[in-house]
């Protein structure tokens, strides 16, 4: 009898009453379809397979990740909640041990929400995998963790957050910056400076295809994770590198993202974007949950596979082993060489961003204090179109006596400046202060 | 007057009723012979009755539950189109399977055409194979027969029946389709032999009044209608027993339904009179079907059930029998010999459970009597135990809109109804191990009779519209439709109640029971592009299970 070689969980939301607008990529229909697949594939009736039912999570919960600006309630709907509560059902049930990986096949999607939200940006508000990462070290004492984000787009969001963390190694595969929102993820951003080497980016050129895929997959990122040596891997399970999504230029199919998923063995994955809804999202939902669940994969196929897959150009592949070649020496054969910096010197930096679905412009400044003992406190104080400027503070996990001081000066002296709101989001003690 | 009658596992039960009142009631021994059982029962409760008199009669039998679970199923050829997905061969159910070439998609358009050279390749298979009766499924043939309803116009005249997938159910369940599907088919010479031979019975007892059988879902068929789909009435016993609870008590708010029996402790959960259904759809010895029922939890604790002491002294009842209680000349004490030690039973030798009980006792250190009583609430703890998880299952059914995750209506059963042999006797035990008040019907012993000859003609229909397709098609019943863009809700509601209504006339009903719900409805515009292009329409539309207007259930049966 047909059953999973890998007990996988399923966490299905499709939020059939919510969208960013009516005709926006993000609606109600988006995983109408792959409903339909799944269901009609009776995936949910093969023994090893376990479909769980989503709760909200809570304010507490965004508070461990984000800056929300004014507050929560302003930046989120309970939509965002639930999708981000659908990744904590995710996270209990793999580590809980009632399954081996789970899959939760959310919207909307989180990967290009920072820090700071101010509001909407690339169809994201809350970072659902951060909020699942956080909840999952507060809960279950986890500390290395690695996210894999096949999202076509650079998951630029998730970086922005783990920027500072070298407990958390983000590897983001997608479409070349140059040629697609949000135009940033080049290999020369690597981390902050107490986090060295941990920001990997491979920018694929487009009409990258199965082969151009799972050769970086094989050569690069599995020999990263075997070297990170994680204690989860997350995947942030984007699925608009398909040769049939309307936004973007890829050439990627079902079966190469289950072959993709099936060589990763990724603990959680979690739905990013993908918007050809009727003719890839189906089967590739349908192919990451078989090959989550040590299926075979052989029979997922889009119908029109034949008809307008192309492999992919001899340019095109020998760009991509060269871009493969030159991040191997940078990150794996001697070893990733670290800047050296000052102990205790404040490094700043500057930065513009732009919400592209709610049309706001933001400042940030960003210090932090560089360290070897941990990851360091850091404080960013930002200034946005909305007329809102708020500073907030970082104080990490297993902190050092030095940047905790550093960090509660950083929150008092902010309390007497100019801000609106000043924050302080210490995850030693996992408390979150406004004033 | 009514009849009903159960064909239960050991015993068969008959009623006879009036109006709301149970004239008659009687019990046989179900033997081997189906028919048998059938002929006598009616023969021991029709003595003095006139036929003609018997307005209506209800039965629930055992034919295609005992078929399938004892694999007496009829050599069946498949002939099956697939698609992209899981391997369709995973999902063969014999030497006679065959895949054709041909595939639509989700939406019902064609990416695959249908190959004739294949599909008449397995045809001439299966008939070498000497096979005469073969299922014909499509994976999303819901969506679209067109496959479906080429191949069996293609080996039209090759076989003598042919089961067809899409209208059994228009739940999407690709494997299950074709599980439901083959059973259909399998099952068809069987029951045709067994619904023939009933009808001759009856018409030999002049009983001519309009007849039917239950199904799973508690709601009744019309015997003749119910050959075009024979797994329809299989594991029909459990819905008799809440249909019976139903008509005894009314069972108002949200009940625990509860049937303690020898073997077995069934539970369901009725909400306002309606009991709680499958939304997938029943299984059926190994095969998961698409076929309604109500949610039933079965837990191996009946009065007959083992009892074991571990060595630090902790108790179990169940999950296993062995033989009678020791007080009917068993060897192993049971639940009915504390019972009939504690003189609340009287059933074979008293002295025997009472020395049963004592033996007990001076394994757990007490009397004989303190013995028989701790078992008694060890079972109703074991009972409420298992109870609370079927509740918790039930609530953690996955939701898939914010409004549902938001407005969680969970389910809490307000109070227990307790049904079965030992009833009486627990219930006080179970109302104390659940902590909610506990009800025993009158006539609990025969509600299944009860329930069986009140429960009315159930039948659901789903549609799905969709402009950009140009198509509506409600698969139960055979319709399809070319629609413009302009087709909406309200259409589809009218079409959906339309159909309904006739399916269930069809099935026989009475044009005074046909009280339909919407069960599922939603609307998503369709966007291609920036533009739209069409709207998809999804309604599930139902006659719930209820019972009939002509039972009126007066003070004097509760």
């Amino acid at each position: 009898m047909l059953r999973a070689q890998r007990k996988t969980g399923l966490v299905f939301f499709p939020a059939f009453d919510w969208a960013i607008s009516p005709d926006h990529p993000e609606r109600e229909e988006r995983l109408l379809y792959t409903q339909d697949q799944v269901m009609e594939e009776g995936l949910l009736d093969i023994p090893g397979i376990l479909e769980y039912r989503v709760r909200p999570a809570t304010y507490e919960d965004i508070r461990r990740v984000h800056f929300c600006v004014p507050d929560e309630a302003a930046v989120t709907t309970e939509s965002h909640l639930i999708s981000a509560g659908g990744c904590l059902v995710a996270a209990d049930a793999v580590l809980d041990g009632e399954v081996e990986s789970a899959f939760a096949l959310v919207r909307p999607p989180g990967h290009h929400a920072m820090r700071v939200v101010h509001g909407n940006r690339g169809f994201c508000n809350v970072n659902i995998e951060a909020v699942m990462i956080e909840y999952i070290r507060s809960r279950y004492g986890i500390r290395k963790v690695a996210i894999v984000d096949t999202d076509c787009h650079h998951g630029d969001g998730t970086q922005d957050i783990y920027w500072h963390d070298p407990d958390t190694l983000f590897i983001s595969i997608h479409q070349d910056g140059r040629t697609l929102y949000p135009g940033s993820g080049f290999p020369d951003e690597l981390g902050g400076p107490n986090a060295q080497g941990k920001t990997v980016n491979i920018p694929l050129p487009p009409q990258t295809g199965e082969e151009g895929f799972l050769y970086t997959l094989d050569e690069l990122v599995l020999p990263l994770l075997e070297d990170f040596d994680p204690e989860l891997v997350i995947n942030s399970a984007g699925q608009d590198n398909h040769f049939n999504d309307p936004i973007t230029n890829m050439n990627f199919s079902a079966r190469g993202y289950a072959t993709l998923n099936a060589r990763l063995k990724p603990d959680i994955a979690v739905l990013e974007g993908g918007y050809a809804i009727q003719n890839a999202l189906p089967y590739v939902n349908v192919g990451i949950i078989m090959a989550m669940a040590g299926m075979d994969t052989s029979f997922v196929k889009e119908p029109n596979y034949e008809k307008d897959y192309r492999p992919q150009s001899p340019e095109v592949t020998r760009h991509i082993e060269q871009l493969v070649t030159a991040l191997k020496d940078l990150f794996l054969h001697e070893g990733f060489k670290k800047k050296p910096y000052e102990e205790g010197h404040i490094l700043e930096r500057k930065r513009d961003i732009f919400y592209d679905t709610d049309g706001i412009q933001e400042r940030q400044n960003e210090k932090i204090r560089c360290c070897s003992r941990c990851a360091g406190t850091f404080a960013v104080s930002s200034t946005a179109s909305t007329g809102q400027h708020i500073m907030g503070v970082h104080i990490p996990m297993e902190v050092c006596p030095e940047c905790r001081k550093t960090g509660l000066n950083w929150f008092q002296e902010g309390r007497k400046g100019a801000f609106r709101h000043v924050y302080l989001q210490d995850r030693e003690k996992d408390i979150y202060i406004v004033a | 007057m009514i009849l009903g009658l159960d064909v239960g596992g050991t015993q068969t039960d008959t009623v006879l009723i009036d109006g709301d009142r149970i004239l008659a009631e009687t019990k046989i021994p179900t033997g081997k012979d189906l028919l048998l059982t059938l002929r006598n029962a009616l023969e021991s409760i029709l003595t003095g009755v006139e036929p003609d008199q018997i307005e209506r009669m209800a039965f629930s039998t055992t034919l295609a539950t005992n078929a399938i679970v004892e694999d007496r199923l009829a050599p069946t050829g498949m002939i099956v189109s697939g698609g992209p997905g899981i391997d369709p061969a995973c999902f063969s159910v014999g030497p006679s399977f065959h895949v054709v070439e041909g595939c639509l998609d989700h939406q019902g358009f064609e990416a695959v055409p249908l190959s004739k050279a294949s599909v008449m390749e397995a045809a001439e298979k299966i008939r070498k194979a000497g096979i005469d009766t073969i299922g014909v499924t499509g994976k999303f043939s819901v969506r679209n027969p067109a496959h479906e309803l080429q191949i069996v116009e293609w080996v039209k005249g090759l076989f003598s029946h042919v089961a067809m997938g899409h209208t059994v159910s228009g739940g999407l369940n690709f494997p299950r389709r074709i599980f439901t599907t083959y059973l259909n088919a399998s099952l068809h010479e069987l029951y045709k032999s067994f619904s023939d031979a009933l009808t001759r019975i009856l018409d030999e007892k002049k009983l001519n009044g309009p007849r039917y059988l239950l199904k799973p879902d508690g709601g009744t068929i019309d015997l003749l209608r119910s050959m075009g789909a024979p797994v329809r009435t299989a594991q029909s016993g459990p819905a008799a027993s809440v249909m019976g609870a139903l008509a005894l008590d009314g069972c108002e708010g949200t009940t625990l339904v509860m049937d303690i029996g020898g073997t077995t402790t069934d539970m369901a959960v009725v909400l306002d009179g309606v009991p709680l259904l499958n939304p997938h759809g029943i299984k059926l010895g190994q095969y998961k079907t698409l076929i309604r029922s109500i949610i039933t939890h079965s837990l191996g604790t009946g009065g007959d059930s083992v009892i074991r002491v571990d060595d630090e002294g902790k108790m179990t009842v169940g999950p296993r029998r062995n033989g009678p209680p020791v007080s009917c000349g068993g060897v192993v004490a049971t639940p009915t010999d504390a019972m009939v030690a504690l003189g609340l039973l009287d059933l074979g030798d008293r002295s025997r459970a009472e020395s049963a009980m004592k033996d007990l006792g001076r394994v757990l250190c007490c009397e004989t009597e303190r013995a028989a009583e701790r078992v008694l609430r060890r079972m109703a703890e074991t009972i409420a135990q298992s109870a609370r998880a079927f509740i918790h299952d039930i609530n953690s059914q996955p939701v898939y809109t914010i409004h549902q995750v938001l407005n969680e209506e969970k389910i809490e059963p307000a109070n227990v109804l307790v049904m079965g042999g030992p009833a009486p006797h627990l219930a006080p035990y179970v109302e104390k191990a659940l902590g909610l008040p506990c009800r025993v019907p009158r006539y609990h012993h025969v509600a299944n009779a009860v329930g069986a000859a009140v429960a009315r003609v159930t039948s659901r229909v789903t549609l799905q519209a969709d402009t950009e397709r140009g198509s509506v098609i409600i698969p139960e019943v055979g319709e399809e439709h070319k629609i413009d863009r302009s087709f909406d809700m309200d259409q589809a509601i009218a079409m959906a109640r339309e159909a309904l209504c006739g399916r269930a006339m069809l099935i026989g009903a009475r044009d005074n029971s046909l009280e339909t719900s919407i069960t599922e409805k939603q609307i998503f515009n369709m966007i291609r592009g920036y533009r739209m292009v069409g709207q998809n329409i999804r309604l599930k539309m139902s006659i719930t299970p209820g019972l009939i207007p002509q039972w009126k259930r007066s003070e004097a049966a509760c």
